[in-house]
């Protein structure tokens, strides 16, 4: 894909976020987000210092255009970029790097493609639902929250897996 | 050469990541009250955590002085409660018209050095005759009686212990039961036999054993034991197995009590 229309994408994607922050609040339980697949996406020639700083800044981006706290899609979606490239190592092995591609649905299976979103969503959830709770919602909650929230970013982010990681054929 | 670049790169990502993390928390901390609270107990906790252990550490070494604050604090009580049980007695001996004694003078002081495992055990105290210890005196603490003084240097008193076989104190059934002598039992180190004590009084196993006062040496009232199983002596009086209060093992701090009388009553004897 090149790589102005990936920035593009992901700009839209920023706002796409933000609308969903902003207006779609349906429960406690569920908070919606396509953040972690947007950084897992970002191309592996980035390195990992340059996605942190992608991350950082698209973190503070949507605390900062959100209602939500400022800071926390920052602190939660930073140690995403930093175990980005560990978890794509996992999953899709060294092929990728050596070849400085890419992962694509298409090219290296949908089994394989959510396995990598579900670690990415679970670091940033996790992250995420802990800072959030402050220490002052019982486990249960934060369990049901971050059980119903990965379920349905999961589902969600498969859209944005068709606009930043392509089938490179095409 | 690449493998090191490969570890600096390694760092550097990770000293990146650590600052992000601390300016995007920093942000968080500031600006969500919640949250501040939160990370400020958390901290809290650890400190608890980290800080009070090593806290414990400098407990443990302050326990010397602690120990002799304790044992200034209980000689003190201690003193008053003999000043308290003599008042009780003045008292009750107005009533029946008697004479005052002046009764018993106390002193704290440290064991240096004690034996356990013989026949005829001593102990040595840290005060003698220019504190004020004189021969002749009891030594005590509130789980009872530990032994008699025999000899005293200027800084330092040698004392018989109670576990001795040469030593046998006066002690009493409950507060008004009868009188015997209490002898160690030359066995074990907690217990103790009440020997003659006449058929007559009457005790139940679990009663506590005082000093009876018939002493010169010790002031009445002073508890040391727990009765338990008896048997008859030669038809005419019980001999009764006494669970002593006082660990031996553990003496470190007694007091050293004498009756102010005991030259005159001695005297009068002769």
């Amino acid at each position: 894909m090149r790589r102005d229309v990936f920035w593009l994408y992901y700009v839209l994607l920023v706002i796409a976020q933000l609308l969903l922050t902003n207006y779609l609040r349906v429960s406690p339980y569920l908070m919606l987000t396509i953040l972690p697949a947007m950084v897992l996406c970002i191309s592996i020639r980035v390195g990992c210092v340059g996605a942190m700083l992608i991350a950082f800044a698209t973190g503070l981006s949507v605390d900062f255009l959100s209602e939500g706290m400022i800071g926390l899609n920052a602190l939660a979606l930073v140690p995403v970029a930093y175990f980005r490239n560990g978890i794509i190592r996992l999953v899709f092995g060294n092929e990728l790097f050596a070849r400085s591609e890419d992962f694509s649905v298409q090219r290296n299976g949908f089994g394989k493609t959510m396995l990598a979103l579900l670690l990415a969503y679970s670091l940033f959830l996790m992250v995420y639902v802990w800072i959030d709770s402050a220490g002052v919602r019982p486990l249960l909650f934060n369990a049901i929250r971050f059980t119903v929230s990965l379920g349905a970013s999961l589902l969600v982010s498969l859209l944005t897996l068709g606009l930043l990681a392509p089938d490179p054929r095409r | 050469m690449q493998k090191r670049t490969s570890w600096i790169s390694k760092l550097a990502n990770l000293v990146i990541f650590v600052l992000l993390e601390m300016t995007a928390f920093q942000m968080v901390y500031s600006n969500a009250p919640l949250q501040r609270s939160w990370a400020a107990h958390s901290a809290h906790v650890f400190m608890d955590k980290v800080w009070g252990g090593s806290n414990y550490i400098g407990y443990y070494f302050q326990l010397r002085g602690v120990n002799e604050q304790l044992a200034q604090e209980n000689f003190a009580l201690t003193e008053e409660l003999f000043q308290a049980r003599e008042q009780l007695r003045k008292a009750h001996v107005d009533t029946m018209a008697l004479d005052n004694r002046p009764g018993f003078s106390t002193l704290a002081a440290e064991v240096v050095k004690m034996s356990h495992n013989g026949q005829h055990n001593y102990l040595i105290l840290n005060k003698g005759y220019e504190d004020g210890v004189q021969e002749k005196s009891g030594v005590v603490t509130h789980n009872g009686v530990v032994g008699i003084v025999d000899a005293v240097s200027a800084h330092h008193a040698f004392a018989f212990s109670f576990q001795n076989n040469d030593i046998s104190i006066s002690a009493r059934l409950g507060l008004e039961g009868g009188s015997g002598l209490l002898v160690w039992d030359g066995v074990s180190s907690g217990k103790a036999v009440l020997k003659e004590i006449p058929l007559q009084y009457k005790y139940q196993p679990g009663d506590t054993v005082f000093t009876s006062g018939h002493s010169l040496l010790f002031p009445p009232d002073i508890p040391l034991g727990i009765a338990g199983g008896s048997r008859v002596i030669n038809g005419s009086t019980n001999e009764i197995e006494v669970k002593l209060f006082q660990d031996f093992g553990s003496i470190r701090y007694v007091t050293v009590v004498h009756n102010n009388s005991f030259d005159e009553i001695e005297q009068f004897v002769q």
